[in-house]
């Protein structure tokens, strides 16, 4: 029968009869109807169904017709008594039943072929008169007897059991405790339907052999995937059957089927399909996967549909092939599967001329056809199979249509949305959405118009207690389709379903059943059914974070692919990959977020391209966007809000945007360049600017840190760590070559001389004296023995008191630990960890100091406290206390500060206490008791740890006998608000040296200083006078460069030669006077180099 | 619509703090803390008009910190809906204006506008625009309140104008 459509059925018994009309079986009727009835359960019926009379008629027919006919033809001739082929009209004929009735026809035909026409025509004459009579005969009976006369019959029906099931009624066919059970196998999904026909192959084969299945049945269900049914006597003979089969698993289990269950097994539910055109579908594969299209018409045959939709055409095609004709089709298929899709846009002929060329687009009438397919109004015209098709859950959104609607012009006319076409579907969804306290409105019907809330709901009627004077307490019954939910503008809603699902929002304008509202945020508007909706009290729960990814977050989906979260839903995300792609994604499929900010990018005229930046496209679409991300240097993510795809946000190639602001600021340019392409100085900024360290400079100290393996299988092996994240470090072994992750825990710290150590030191341990040389992996533990100047020092010091407080180290040189030491020079979490206290250099200049030392120090006790303090201060601290710790842990040191100062001002003023350095500790900075500290951790944040030099650094007067042979570079000399400039920023950048210095000593006269270039603009004038403020520095970079210390507690012009570059920009240094050791961020050096009178280099 | 309402507001006293001018240090830090910030439930805080109670400075196990649990009136403004204000506009675009009413960013949507106010993309700035009228930045405006959003520490509402005696004031 032609509903069995999708199952297969593998019966060796009866066939299956599931799908029975279901109708009446009235006494009175005629025995017409019943006949009717029995022609559409069972084809095969017996004649013997008939009354006696029929049946001899039958069987004289039979005998006539011949045995070999098929047997449902035996019964043909009974339909044609029955029927008066030339007059009556059969009303109640289904679909199913025009197979009959060509059949039918058929045969009539045949018949006449037969020669036996005459003889028909005749004989059908007499049936007609017969039944006329019979037909006049009931009516003439009372009605009791036709009731006795059909009850018996059935009766009779019942109880005749002939050995053959074909007569037998349906309940007598439902299975029984004695017939062959129903066993469920499990088998590989998608495999079913191979596996029950190689099941009936293998019952072919065996049917005559020494062991036939004997298995009665076997079939699959579509809707369960993974199994299939096998009717047998009992689980033995099914294992039997399916043994050898592949992709079956009986040891998962023959499961019996319970025999109640048996019957809706085999149930199959009326499909209808619902093709008709002007209905919508969704296309299933292909490059326009996931698409909606529109029915346009269905062929005959009902197999292919013509659809109407949206082309994706690739107006900027990678492949130059694919403008050739000839490989057209090629191109086409591949654009699906590797490379992007591109967005959907209405066909434009004179966009597709210039891509393509005239030559691929040909016009027939209205209709133009490119690339084998047809273009009319901007959309595609194609044809699809069936099966390519997904007809059911289409759910096209508002979007959709309207874009659909809307047309090739793009003009936004909200009237021509024929919100009828997805009215019907919604309408339908809608009453499922209804709840008891729901406002709704009624908005068809003679109650049109009312609105009240719901009370209750019962099926499709809905009972309202509507609003208004007119009814007071009374209760309305409405059918359900024709309410709908209320909202007004101003209410706040909440999306409930569909892909703007949890947005919240207040209302703007209710058209119909279409709400519009604000979003709450992102501020855009949006239109939703009104089913969709609900009251809401709540505020955007609707978020743009989900787990720790955000909106527009570049992510890390695998190896090969970023994206870009364009949308986030209530527990995944959309994220359209760098392919064009877009994909659904769970938050753990994610690797990681990305960091673009440093990425570098180029657009088309080689500027620079930043985050943020306003971009265009030079070719192929021209689309405008920010940029959201580069990846690579080669995709470019932008976001725009006027496109609605995918959330506004687009890939692109970098190369191929240009920017929209006019680049003529160069000078942005310039600075920007300069300071990222040294290494040295961004990183020295990081290193000194407490905010600034975070987010530039290294991002784990750990990184660059020689270890150990001491568990796993890498046990023993020595490596760098290359990077880390959480618990886990990425170390490049020395051996091999190999980069592993492990485990923190795993590593150990491999100290220069072999000894390990803990990974990670607690930081907090800065301040507080560790106990231990040992374990502080400190250099100078040891650089303490090695160098002998120091050695000498000592002898000349008082052994400090606090000894037993300190780290060995400093306790072997007997000086105060200072944490100040550092000032202006060193992060303090280098000065605790590393740098030998300068106040041994002040003591080496200042013996009045060594003598004031010999007092317990007063400051000493602060220091202690406030050790800490600075280490709250001190970027890159991995503890991230931050400020907060300061608050509440360093309360104390302000009062210190201040106390000190009372009973030896001298020493203080000599040294220079935090107070009066260039970077004041805030504390000491704000008056008491407005102390901002106290107010409130945040304020803290604002107060950076800068290290500035001064524009006039040249002048100090601590390097005036030291300027000749100091390395620096022009920057600033751009003209700028309130700046002219200097020399058109000829020189910005260049480096040089500097001869001598001509200060001014007032602002009125720039203070020169004559440098030579090493590359000079004008080669036959490499000195070049240059005012001092454009001078900067030239920080050193490798090991043996000598350098002059810009800043440091006694440092200032302190010549110094570079021993070490250690990672994260610290350097160290030899001072050349006194021979101490010091560690010096880079950017507070300056490089000098022994020069001649003309700035020739000496050695 | 502005109130006058008592509220109270704690504040953390460090120790440092406990001396002389205390008492001076806490109603600046009451001013501070309060004064322009919005709750849900009463609006937006104008101004501390008067401190009723300073409160019992009351040391805190643990830190030592002093809590004063300080009661005060102070104008409150909370929109309502119906509610007809003035406001100025600050942004326009083709969904409509922003306008500010003092604190409060109200956002009117061109459905809400009159249709003969039609949205001009090309003029600079951007702006709604009849015969007679413009609605650009910096125009004043009289709108009335449809709906507001109340979040624990922001409001916003969107407005109309698309009725009698609303739209652009002079």
């Amino acid at each position: 029968m032609s509903d069995v459509e999708d199952e297969t059925v593998l019966n060796s018994g009866d066939p299956a009869e599931d799908h029975e009309e279901e109708q009446e079986k009235q006494p009175s009727k005629s025995r017409r109807r019943d006949y009717d009835e029995d022609e559409e359960e069972e084809e095969e019926e017996d004649d013997e169904e008939d009354d006696d009379e029929e049946d001899e008629e039958d069987e004289d027919e039979g005998t006539k017709r011949g045995q070999k006919r098929a047997k449902h033809r035996h019964k043909k001739p009974a339909v044609n008594r029955f029927l008066d082929v030339e007059a009556e009209v059969d009303e109640d004929e289904d679909e199913e039943e025009e197979e009959d009735e060509y059949a039918r026809d058929e045969f009539i035909a045949d018949a006449g072929v037969e020669g036996e026409e005459d003889f028909d025509t005749v004989r059908r004459a007499a049936d007609h008169a017969r039944y006329d009579r019979r037909v006049r005969e009931m009516d003439d009976r009372e009605l009791e007897q036709v009731a006795e006369d059909i009850s018996q019959r059935y009766r009779r029906t019942a109880v005749r059991y002939t050995g053959e099931m074909s007569d037998v009624p349906q309940r007598l066919l439902m299975p029984s405790v004695h017939d062959a059970n129903l066993w469920q196998v499990r088998v590989r999904p998608g495999k079913e339907r191979d596996i029950v026909f190689s099941l009936m192959r293998k019952a072919i084969d065996l049917e005559y052999g020494a062991r036939p299945l004997q298995i009665l049945s076997a079939f699959q269900r579509d809707s369960l995937p993974g199994m299939i049914y096998v009717e047998a006597r009992s689980a033995k003979q099914v294992s039997e059957a399916i043994n050898g089969l592949v992709g079956v698993f009986p040891s998962r289990g023959i499961n019996l089927v319970p025999i109640e269950e048996m019957a809706s097994l085999l149930q199959i539910k009326q499909q209808e399909l619902t093709v008709t055109p002007g209905s919508w579908v969704r296309i299933k594969r292909g490059k326009y996967q996931g698409d909606l299209a529109q029915v346009m018409d269905v062929t005959e045959n009902g197999e292919e549909v013509g659809l109407k939709f949206i082309p994706r055409i690739d107006l900027n095609p990678k492949d130059e092939a694919s403008l050739d004709g000839r490989k057209r089709k090629k191109a086409g298929t591949g654009l699906s599967s590797f490379s992007m899709r591109p967005p959907q846009r209405f066909f434009n002929y004179e966009e597709v001329v210039k891509v393509y060329g005239r030559k691929s687009v040909s016009k027939r009438n209205q209709v133009f056809v490119f690339q084998n397919d047809t273009y009319k109004d901007g959309f595609i015209e194609k044809d699809f199979r069936l099966t390519a098709l997904q007809l059911d859950d289409v759910n096209p959104t508002l979007d959709e249509i309207t874009r659909f609607t809307r047309g090739q012009d793009g003009n936004e006319n909200e009237s021509n949305v024929d919100l009828s076409i997805i009215a019907e579907a919604s309408r339908k969804a809608a009453i499922s959405v209804l709840q008891p306290g729901d406002h709704v409105e009624v908005f068809e019907g003679e109650q049109s118009g009312v609105h009240g809330t719901v009370h209750s709901i019962e099926q499709d009627v809905v009972t309202i207690e509507p609003e208004g004077v007119d009814f007071d307490g009374q209760r309305v019954q409405i059918p359900a389709r024709s309410v709908r939910k209320r909202f007004k503008p101003g209410d706040h809603v909440k999306v409930m379903t569909g892909k703007n699902s949890d947005e919240t929002g207040l209302v703007v304008s209710v058209l119909d059943n279409v709400v519009t509202f604000l979003s709450d945020m992102s501020m855009q508007e949006v239109s939703v059914f009104s089913k969709d909706l609900r009251e809401a009290a709540e505020v955007g729960t609707g978020t743009n974070i989900v787990g720790n990814y955000e909106l527009h977050d570049l992510v890390q989906l695998d190896q090969q692919t970023v994206g870009v979260i364009f949308k986030t839903e209530r527990d995944s995300f959309r994220v359209l990959d760098q392919n064009g792609q877009v994909r659904l994604v769970q938050p753990h499929q994610i690797t990681m977020r990305r960091d673009s900010n440093r990425a570098i990018a180029v657009d088309s005229e080689g500027h620079e391209l930043r985050r943020g930046d306003n971009v265009k496209e030079v070719d192929g679409e021209g689309r405008k966007g920010r940029v959201l991300h580069t990846h690579q240097s080669f995709f470019a993510f932008l976001h725009n809000r006027d496109y609605n795809e995918n959330g506004g946000v687009f890939v692109t190639r970098a190369r191929s945007l240009a920017s929209l602001a006019p680049k003529g600021n160069a000078m942005k340019l310039g600075a920007t360049d300069l300071s990222k392409m040294n290494p040295a100085l961004s990183g020295g900024a990081g290193g000194m600017v407490g905010s600034g360290m975070m987010g530039r400079g290294p991002r784990d100290r750990l990184i660059g840190v020689s270890v150990m393996v001491i568990k796993g299988p890498s046990k023993g092996y020595v490596g760098t760590i290359k990077d880390t994240n959480g618990p886990h470090a990425r170390v490049e072994l020395l051996t091999g070559n190999k980069v592993i992750t492990i485990d923190k825990e795993k590593l150990r710290r491999r100290n220069p001389d072999g000894s390990l150590d803990v990974l990670e030191k607690p930081m907090g341990g800065m301040g507080p004296p560790r106990p231990g040389g040992g374990q502080t992996p400190n250099p100078y533990n040891q650089g303490g023995e090695r160098t002998p100047a120091w050695g000498a020092n000592n002898t000349g010091r008082t052994p400090n008191p606090y000894n037993d407080s300190r780290t060995p180290a400093w306790s072997a040189n007997s000086r105060t630990p200072n944490p100040y030491a550092d000032h202006g020079k060193t992060p303090a979490w280098d000065a605790t960890a590393r740098t030998p206290n300068p106040y041994a250099q002040a003591g080496g200049k200042t013996p009045a100091w060594n003598s004031s030392s010999r007092t317990p120090n007063p400051y000493a006790g602060a220091n202690s406290s406030s050790a800490p303090t600075w280490g709250g201060a001190t970027p890159g601290r991995p503890s991230g206390s931050g400020w907060d710790t300061w608050d509440t842990r360093s309360a104390p040191t302000p009062f210190s500060a201040f106390t000190p100062g009372a009973p030896t001002p001298a020493p203080y003023v000599s040294l220079q206490t935090p107070a009066i350095y260039e970077y004041q500790t805030p504390a000491q900075s704000s008056a008491y008791p407005h102390t901002p500290g106290f107010l409130s951790g945040g304020i803290w944040g604002n107060i950076e740890n800068t290290f500035e030099l001064s524009p006039k650094w040249l002048l100090d007067p601590n390097l005036a006998d030291k300027v000749a042979g100091i390395m620096v570079e022009v920057r600033g000399s751009y003209a700028s608000a309130g700046q002219p400039g200097w020399h058109n920023a000829d020189y910005e950048g260049k480096q040089g040296v500097v001869l001598s210095v001509f200060n001014t000593d007032n602002d009125t006269f720039q203070s020169t200083a004559r440098v030579r270039f090493f590359q000079p603009v004008d080669p036959l004038q490499p000195i070049v006078p240059v005012p001092v403020t454009y001078l900067w520095p030239v920080h050193p970079e490798k090991k043996g460069e000598d350098v002059i210390i810009l800043s440091g507690a006694q440092g200032m012009g302190q010549e110094a030669r570079v021993e070490a570059v250690e990672s994260r920009n610290t350097m160290v240094l030899t001072t050349k006077a006194t021979f101490l050791v010091i560690d010096s961020h880079p950017e507070r050096l300056v490089r000098t180099r022994q020069v001649d009178e003309v700035g020739n280099f000496v050695r | 619509m502005f109130f006058i309402k008592e509220l109270s507001h704690t504040i953390h006293l460090h120790p440092s703090y406990f001396g002389p001018r205390m008492l001076q240090f806490l109603e600046s830090k009451l001013y501070s803390d309060v004064e322009g910030t919005c709750s849900g439930e009463f609006g937006y805080i104008i101004a501390v008009v008067s401190i009723l109670d300073i409160g019992k400075g009351l040391v805190m196990p643990g830190n030592g910190q002093a809590e004063f649990v300080t009661r005060y009136r102070a104008i409150v403004f909370k929109p309502f809906k119906g509610q007809v204000m003035d406001g100025v506009v600050v942004n326009v675009n083709k969904m409509g204006f922003f306008a500010d009413v003092g604190p409060l960013s109200v956002f009117v949507s061109h459905q809400l506008i009159h249709p003969e106010l039609k949205f001009d993309p090309n003029s600079n700035p951007p702006s709604f625009a009849s015969e007679d009228q413009i609605i650009e930045k910096n125009t004043r405006v009289r709108l009335k309140i449809v709906g507001t959003r109340v979040d624990a520490t922001e409001i916003f509402a969107i407005g109309t104008i698309k009725e009698d005696h609303l739209g652009v004031i002079d």
